[in-house]
């Protein structure tokens, strides 16, 4: 127990420190080989990200993943998203700890990106905020957690607040939003509003938005030349954190490349492709599991995910609140169901789907909530359709044998 | 003497005579932000959606981590218990309530469904939002149901609601008073039947049940005032189970309590009175700015003189899961103890709550 003590307090004391990301940025060269060039684009992107954030020399600002990243490399301050900490935190297989931690405080039932973040805040795990800003959009936690988080580290928390229809009073709602939410957010963090700042970052993200689209189109290739396991990842992980950011455009041109070597010489990243799967909701299970072991041992290739489908048009630099007003109400998770429902058809067409996996994670009402609907509408359509309920963050919600039992059933179905 | 009965066969008596009760047009309604006064002036019947906790066919339709008061709506849905609505409005309140939404449109197929934008942030900005959702609320109403709402008729609408408000206020200044005490268990199970009936027929029967019970003066002290704050109860059982185990119920912030008796002030435009009172009134956990909630709370508790506050959240609620240790976090620094209860959506709370509410109020007790 004593030893654990310790342990704790030395890796929050060397997560802490500047340095220890900059000692480890070498060794990424000798972790992964040549060919994952964009995985190691993302990691020296986390480890340069969490560097400048402990070393504070730029304002912190956290955010969640429906509020646009383009906002904080507008203001040039360092955007970190706990959700993304949580899952990377779960994926090393630390998050047992500080789940239990915010478990004395929160609910077990709310979810578990949340209550992991909640313990690496109580634990002083995290780059301490300047200011948060959260946007309501598809998930409730993200205005009362948020809010709860800042009343932690007493600095201010703004909230974006998108309506849930797709309206022109809408748009100009969000916009009038953004404006304030931006002037109010300078003043707490005594920084310049510069618009040509903002001009080029919306270039930057609409440059990153062009590699997404062809990456996208790629991936339409049979056999399937990138695993969705990692499009569940690194690949989305990026979206949501360096749109706007330079690394964007040195990650996702690479991640292309790639993708484009494997289509050029006809190879899958199966050896044998026998069902292509489409996978609904933005996240997987982060720990160690067996869910893509089982599919990929059976010959059922993630062919894409729902995470990465290019929903927003390209961002206009000369209006740069319009234009993320846009861009945050054209998600097609908001709003009514049908707009999800249209997304996911055009998808099942674009990748030549025959199945389908919702991933429902315990704690997640907004996508959850609609898996029945969704499965019903895809079942009618001669598409194999699966709900498999789970958790992203916590190893405790998983079942091995239940998991197993209800894959193989769904790939036995598939035929 | 019981109250409740007395009021309700006051009520049942009005309902026999009145020949335009039958003839009501149902609308559903989900979500107190919706001003029911718009309803009301295109002459239709605002319906609440407060279900028998069932969850058999729903737990088909939606996950098993689904707020059950969201599941109850559904199953009564699916198994027809609505079906004499000729529409049914929701919020934009949770995701809840959305995918709910999206459910009831899907597998019910009602005849008109509309789904109103609530803001979280309350600025002029969102009150403008706000009206002009409200604007073609009514829009939708007058295509759907062909009848056109005119300024005077939801002038007469907020007249009368501002009345219901007025004589709820005066029914919930009478708590304590009697012998035996009205308690505010009972005045909850009065307020209950406020949803299944018409606006001028309640009023009716309120005012005359009013005029009908002669209580006295004093005020008998019971046991540890508490206060009780979260989204809603079905029915009155948890307070009702507070009172029989001597503790006294002294405010409800509940959506199914006191939460909706703010007086509409009318302006010129009826709309914006209707939006800036309704945006205004204490505030749902859902609301942007847990730090308004916390001032309301504590302005509340000393109001009213109440020791300890419970602290109810339905079984995944979300925003008020979530808001629950800073409410506790912030009433500790003013020596206000605060129970926290997670409950099903259900009748009688188990025993579990039981023993803990029973231990709160010791508690309470030894506190003085």
């Amino acid at each position: 127990m004593a030893n654990k003590a310790i342990d704790l307090k030395f890796l929050r004391k060397m997560i802490h420190f500047p340095s220890t990301y900059q000692f480890l940025l070498p060794f990424l060269n000798l972790l992964h080989s040549k060919e994952n060039q964009a995985y190691r684009v993302w990691v020296r992107f986390l480890l340069s990200t969490f560097r400048d954030a402990y070393a504070h020399q730029k304002p912190v600002v956290w955010i969640n993943s429906f509020l646009p990243s383009e906002l904080i490399y507008g203001l040039d301050a360092i955007p970190i998203l706990p959700e993304i900490v949580s899952a990377l935190v779960s994926y090393l297989g630390w998050s047992g700890r500080f789940l239990s931690r915010a478990d004395t405080s929160i609910s077990t039932d709310l979810c578990s990106f949340y209550r992991c973040a909640l313990g690496l805040a109580l634990e002083d795990f995290l780059p301490r905020p300047d200011l948060i800003l959260s946007s309501s959009q598809l998930c409730d936690g993200a205005n009362k957690f948020f809010n709860y988080l800042s009343r932690l580290y007493q600095c201010p928390h703004l909230l974006l607040d998108p309506p849930y229809s797709d309206h022109p009073r809408s748009h100009r709602y969000m916009e009038g939003q953004i404006e304030d939410f931006m002037d109010e957010a300078t003043k707490i963090l005594s920084l310049p509003l510069r618009i040509e700042r903002f001009r080029l970052v919306l270039n930057r993200s609409n440059q990153a938005r062009h590699w997404i689209k062809k990456i996208n189109q790629l991936r339409q290739s049979i056999p399937s030349p990138f695993p969705g396991s990692e499009g569940l990842s690194y690949f989305s992980g990026m979206t949501f954190h360096s749109m706007g950011s330079p690394w964007a455009l040195r990650f996702f041109p690479l991640l292309y490349a790639e993708i484009e070597r494997k289509v050029f010489s006809k190879k899958g990243y199966l050896p044998e492709e026998k069902h292509r799967l489409l996978w609904l909701h933005h996240v997987r299970p982060y720990y160690k599991n067996e869910i893509f072991n089982i599919l990929s041992s059976r010959g059922v290739a993630l062919s894409f995910e729902e995470a990465n489908y290019l929903y927003w048009p390209s961002l206009d630099p000369s209006k740069p609140w319009k234009s993320l007003a846009d861009k945050i109400l054209s998600n097609v998770w908001a709003g009514p169901i049908e707009r999800r429902m249209r997304a996911i058809e055009e998808m099942r067409v674009a990748y030549s789907i025959d199945g389908a996996i919702h991933f429902s994670h315990w704690g997640c009402r907004q996508s959850c909530g609609g898996a029945a609907i969704i499965g019903d509408w895809l079942k009618e359509k001669g598409i194999s359709y699966l709900i498999l309920f789970g958790d992203c963050a916590d190893p405790n919600n998983y079942s091995l044998g239940q998991t197993r039992t209800r894959l193989e059933a769904f790939i036995e179905m598939m035929g | 003497m019981n109250y409740y009965l007395t009021f309700k066969k006051i009520l049942d008596d009005l309902k026999t005579k009145d020949p335009l009760c039958a003839k009501n047009q149902w609308v559903g309604w989900t979500c107190t932000y919706l001003p029911l006064e718009i309803l009301e002036a295109a002459h239709l019947t605002p319906f609440r959606i407060l279900p028998e906790a069932t969850t058999e066919k729903a737990d088909s339709y939606l996950d098993p981590n689904f707020c059950p008061f969201i599941k109850a709506a559904l199953e009564k849905a699916l198994s027809g218990g609505y079906s004499f609505l000729s529409g049914i409005i929701f919020l934009n309140t949770c995701d809840g309530m959305r995918r709910l939404f999206d459910a009831w449109r899907f597998y019910c197929k009602p005849t008109f469904s509309y789904l109103l934008d609530l803001p979280r942030v309350i600025d002029s900005h969102s009150i403008t939002f706000f009206k002009e959702g409200l604007e073609d609320l009514i829009k939708q109403l007058e295509g759907h149901f062909r009848r056109k709402i005119i300024e005077d008729d939801l002038r007469m609408a907020v007249e009368r609601s501002n009345k219901t408000r007025e004589l709820l206020i005066k029914l919930f200044s009478l708590q304590g008073r009697g012998d035996p005490p009205f308690t505010h268990g009972e005045i909850l199970d009065i307020l209950s039947e406020r949803w299944k009936v018409g606006r001028p027929l309640f009023n009716q029967a309120l005012e005359l049940f009013m005029n009908s019970i002669k209580l006295d003066q004093k005020i008998y002290p019971v046991g540890p005032k508490v206060m009780i704050t979260g989204s809603l109860l079905d029915g009155s059982d948890l307070v009702r189970m507070i009172e029989e185990l001597g503790g006294e119920v002294v405010a409800s912030d509940l959506c199914t309590g006191q939460r909706i008796l703010n007086i509409v002030n009318l302006d010129s435009d009826p709309l914006d009175s209707l939006s800036q009172a309704y945006l205004g009134k204490p505030p749902c956990g859902r609301m942007y700015d847990t730090q308004r909630r916390i001032d309301f709370l504590k302005q509340k508790l000393l109001e009213c003189k109440a020791q300890g506050l419970i602290y109810f959240s339905l079984k995944f609620c979300d925003p008020y899961l979530y808001e629950a240790p800073a409410i506790e976090g912030a009433l500790k620094e003013i020596g206000i103890p605060m129970l926290f209860i997670e409950g099903e959506y259900s009748g009688k709370p188990g025993g579990g709550i039981r023993t803990r509410v029973q231990a709160f109020l010791e508690v309470l007790r030894e506190n003085g």
